[in-house]
């Protein structure tokens, strides 16, 4: 892959001027999550999917992307949340972590917003095993909502894939 | 990844590789010349001297400090050693030889400037400087009673100063070349000369006599030293380049030759002499050749997989407009078109193949200087003698292929040939050979390791065999002397029960055979007791493409490495019985341990009544039958490892695209088969015969 990728990061910077950070949010099963948008590489229609036997219960197998091989994981299993399976899948996000580049399944890109810092609760009221890839919770103005804001859970893409088994 | 200081490091380390590796090639060859006795060859010491010489350079650019250091001591060494200051001996040679290990230590260090992490380098620095200087022997100039004129001794280097003395001394005589060369090719020219004058004569220097030129061609003079009595070298020199006369003695005829004497002194410029020559010998080398990360070559191979999608996009695109009489006709043409399209994407598919192939000599070069070190340790006399050397595989299996040839050579040696005494009680030459030998055969590289030393005692493998409750007594009997033989892939037997230095470090045989089979390769060997051993290792030329078995279990495809596959029949359920809780199947007469992938792999869907097949595949001496719904057929694919984050899970090798985007996992038949007999009872295991 080219250019390393940069570490992207869900704090803004409150020095600068705008501090507000890119991110995407996207859905998966019942919620709404959001990705630094600096850390997805590409958004993909899912191409053929080959389950991998014996793999763990949240990677949904290999697809080819450009002649590479890319492990395909599910997020909200990856998060072990409880939802029923859901294909055909939606979008797959690659993320690079690392060496290596994952495909992140996901069922809708919902749009990319901008976080303001003041969006941010950082006081989780999350699982302990949750907030270990959880940067916070955020409300986030959505265009498709018809509600004025939106609950997204913030992700951290390089503890949530990186060592991943 | 693009870290542009990465990029100059590696190119660094590549390029240093090299020439360490030049100069433990160049080192045997000088250390075979003082076996043997023989005169070493100047040109030689003058190439491992300006091997020592860039390395010094290059690594001094990049802040290797200590190999540095290292090649700054060898390099005055060298020196003395080029200009007669010194004289090759075992310190010397031994001094040298562990440099080659010590610069390869140093350029495996992740950071160059650690102060003091390997020992040893003032030590080994130590050692070079106290192999000093020979005393001189002082005899007279020698220069003094030939006819060469100050004016050309005035531009003579110290080394050609040096050369052209030593040369006297041993009684060569010397010869004046005229010769006449294109401006334009004058260094290739020159080259040539050297290389056709190598054996019998040596060059000293040429200079250019400023006459007989003219704008396109210059005449040189050039000072050779020969043996070759005049006659002889007259009829290989004259007329094909130019004429040549004696230099006489100065006693005999002390006449001053006219043209040389008549270049002044300052003529030397015309010409690239020494250090500057040297200079532009390596930047020619450069400009025909780059070097190229090998990844970068899979991305160009990806980019070809994508125009094969593109084809196919375009091809439905164009099924699109079937049936419409009004565009029969160019659809025929856009056919044509295509056809043409998928010829040069199939040429360029493997002309990338081909960018990847290197001579399996980089890895066999490695080998001369561990056979000498072995040999030296054991007391023992080999001579290596390598074939082939020019055979060409895929860089990746060149690189996976060293650790087990390596192995292999160090049994040859360890456990192969002879100590001298016994050799000579048996009448045989007191050195022992070690064959290198590699060829092509179809889409194999063949690559043997032979000796000539006391094979293997089949007999006694079985026994161990036997005593180590790797087979069963039962067993033991029906085996043939091969199936003895081929015991000695089995893990945990090793037949010389001492553990020595090189071999039987817990790397067996066993190892050598999983890591050829997972290159899809295969080992076999054959033996005769008091003749010798030759193991022959069949690969495929390359790693990229592998033809493998595509198969179906339930909805799933899989591919399965044809090397491992010994034959598919078709399963009958009942015929399946349980030994010690395994199912197993008998075939003509053998028990056969079965293996459904579908149980294995969980699979739903798999089918459960009859119309399956069991693919019998073997691996050393074990088999096992994969029970398989359907066999699809043969296909050559590239397997591509999977992901890292995949990496703990057991039995692929990785994914190979079948077209369209449509993946096969690659069955790992090693990985599939230490599962299955792990903790197994092992005499089951090898009660199938081999």
């Amino acid at each position: 892959m080219t250019a390393g990728a940069q570490r992207a990061t869900l704090i803004p910077d409150p020095d600068s001027e705008e501090g507000a950070v890119p991110v995407l949010a996207v859905s998966a099963g019942n919620e709404i999550y959001a990705f630094p948008l600096a850390a997805i590489r590409e958004i993909l229609m899912p191409p053929p999917l080959t389950e991998v036997p014996r793999a763990g219960e949240h990677f949904l197998g290999v697809i080819a992307v450009r002649g590479q091989i890319i492990t395909l994981v599910d997020l909200p299993k990856l998060l072990k949340l409880q939802v029923p399976d859901r294909q055909p899948l939606g979008r797959v996000l690659l993320v690079e972590v690392g060496e290596e580049m994952i495909g992140v399944a996901v069922d809708h890109v919902v749009q990319v917003a901008q976080l303001q810092s003041d969006q941010i609760e950082y006081s989780g009221s999350m699982s302990a095993e949750l907030a270990e890839y959880v940067v916070g919770v955020a409300r986030v103005p959505l265009e498709s909502s018809s509600d004025a804001e939106e609950m997204v859970i913030l992700i951290d893409p390089q503890v949530l894939l990186g060592g991943l088994k | 990844m693009s870290d542009p200081r990465d990029n100059v490091q590696q190119e660094f380390l590549a390029e240093a590789q090299e020439l360490v590796e030049a100069l433990s090639r160049d080192l045997l060859l000088l250390d075979e010349a003082h076996q043997r006795g023989e005169r070493a060859d100047a040109a030689l010491i003058n190439e491992i001297f300006r091997s020592v010489h860039t390395l010094k350079g290059i690594a001094g650019m990049f802040g290797y400090k200590h190999v540095g250091t290292i090649a700054h001591a060898l390099e005055d060494l060298l020196d003395d050693l080029r200009l007669g200051r010194t004289s090759i001996g075992d310190p010397l040679l031994d001094v040298l030889f562990d440099s080659v290990e010590r610069f390869q230590l140093l350029l495996a260090l992740d950071d160059p400037q650690a102060p003091e992490e390997t020992p040893g380098v003032d030590a080994y620095v130590a050692a070079v400087r106290s192999i000093g200087a020979d005393p001189v022997v002082d005899g007279g100039d020698p220069l003094d009673r030939y006819a060469i004129g100050p004016a050309v001794l005035s531009v003579l280097t110290e080394y050609e100063e040096h050369r052209l003395r030593a040369c006297i001394r041993e009684g060569m005589q010397l010869y004046r070349l005229r010769a006449t060369f294109d401006l334009t090719a004058i260094d290739d020219s020159i080259e040539t000369l050297r290389d056709v004058v190598h054996d019998d004569a040596e060059i000293i220097t040429y200079l250019p006599s400023l006459e007989g030129g003219n704008d396109e061609s210059i005449e040189l003079v050039v000072l050779l030293a020969s043996r070759v009595e005049e006659p002889a070298l007259k009829a290989h020199f004259e007329g094909q380049y130019g004429t040549i006369e004696v230099i006489e003695e100065r006693t005999h005829l002390p006449t001053i030759p006219p043209n040389l004497t008549s270049i002044p002194p300052d003529a030397q410029s015309v010409l690239p002499q020494s250090d500057d020559e040297m200079g532009q010998a390596s930047l020619r080398s450069l400009a025909n050749s780059v070097r190229v990360d090998i990844r970068k070559l899979d991305d160009l191979m990806n980019v070809v997989g994508e125009l094969a999608l593109v084809r196919s996009a375009v091809s439905r695109v164009v099924e699109g407009f079937d049936g419409d009489p009004k565009f029969r006709q160019s659809l025929r043409e856009l056919e044509r078109v295509g056809r043409g399209f998928e010829r040069q994407l199939s040429e360029l598919r493997t002309r990338i193949l081909d960018v990847r192939m290197v001579p399996l000599g980089q890895v066999f070069s490695k080998f001369g200087r561990i056979v000498r070190q072995a040999a030296r340790e054991h007391d023992k006399q080999v001579r290596l003698v390598v074939t082939g050397a020019n055979t060409e595989m895929d860089k990746l299996i060149v690189e996976e292929l060293a650790d087990p040839l390596m192995h292999l050579v160090r049994n040859a040696i360890d456990h192969g040939i002879e100590p001298v005494d016994t050799r000579k009680r048996l009448a045989k030459p007191t050195e022992g050979t070690l064959a290198l030998n590699a060829y092509h055969k179809g889409s194999n590289v063949i690559i043997e390791v032979e000796d000539d030393g006391g094979g293997m005692n089949a007999h006694k493998l079985r026994e161990t065999a036997l005593a180590r409750g790797l087979l069963s007594a039962e067993a033991g009997q029906e085996l043939t002397r091969q199936d003895m033989l081929n015991l000695v892939f089995l893990p945990g037997l090793s037949t010389n029960t001492a553990v020595t230095d090189m071999s039987g470090r817990g790397v067996g045989m066993d190892v050598v055979k999983t890591n050829i089979l997972r290159m899809g390769g295969v080992v076999s060997i054959a033996s005769e007791q008091g003749i010798g051993t030759k193991i022959t290792v069949t690969l495929p030329i390359t790693l990229a493409i592998i033809r493998a078995l595509i198969i179906t279990v339930g909805p799933r495809i899989f591919a399965l490495p044809i090397t491992a596959v010994r034959e598919a029949v078709p399963f009958a359920k009942q015929d399946v019985r349980t030994i010690q809780g395994r199912k197993v199947i008998t075939m003509r007469g053998e028990t056969l341990p079965i293996c459904d992938l579908g149980e294995l792999f969980g699979i739903r869907g798999a089918r459960r009544q009859n119309s399956r097949f069991v693919i019998v595949c073997s691996m050393g001496n074990r088999e096992l039958g994969f029970i398989v719904d359907e066999l699809v057929g043969q296909e050559d694919v590239i397997t591509k490892s999977l992901g890292e984050s995949l990496s703990s899970v057991r039995g692929f090798a990785g994914a190979a695209d079948l077209g369209n985007q449509q993946l096969a996992l690659v069955l790992d038949a090693p990985s599939l088969f230490s599962e299955y007999f792990e903790g197994a009872d092992a005499p089951l295991a090898v009660e199938t015969r081999a």
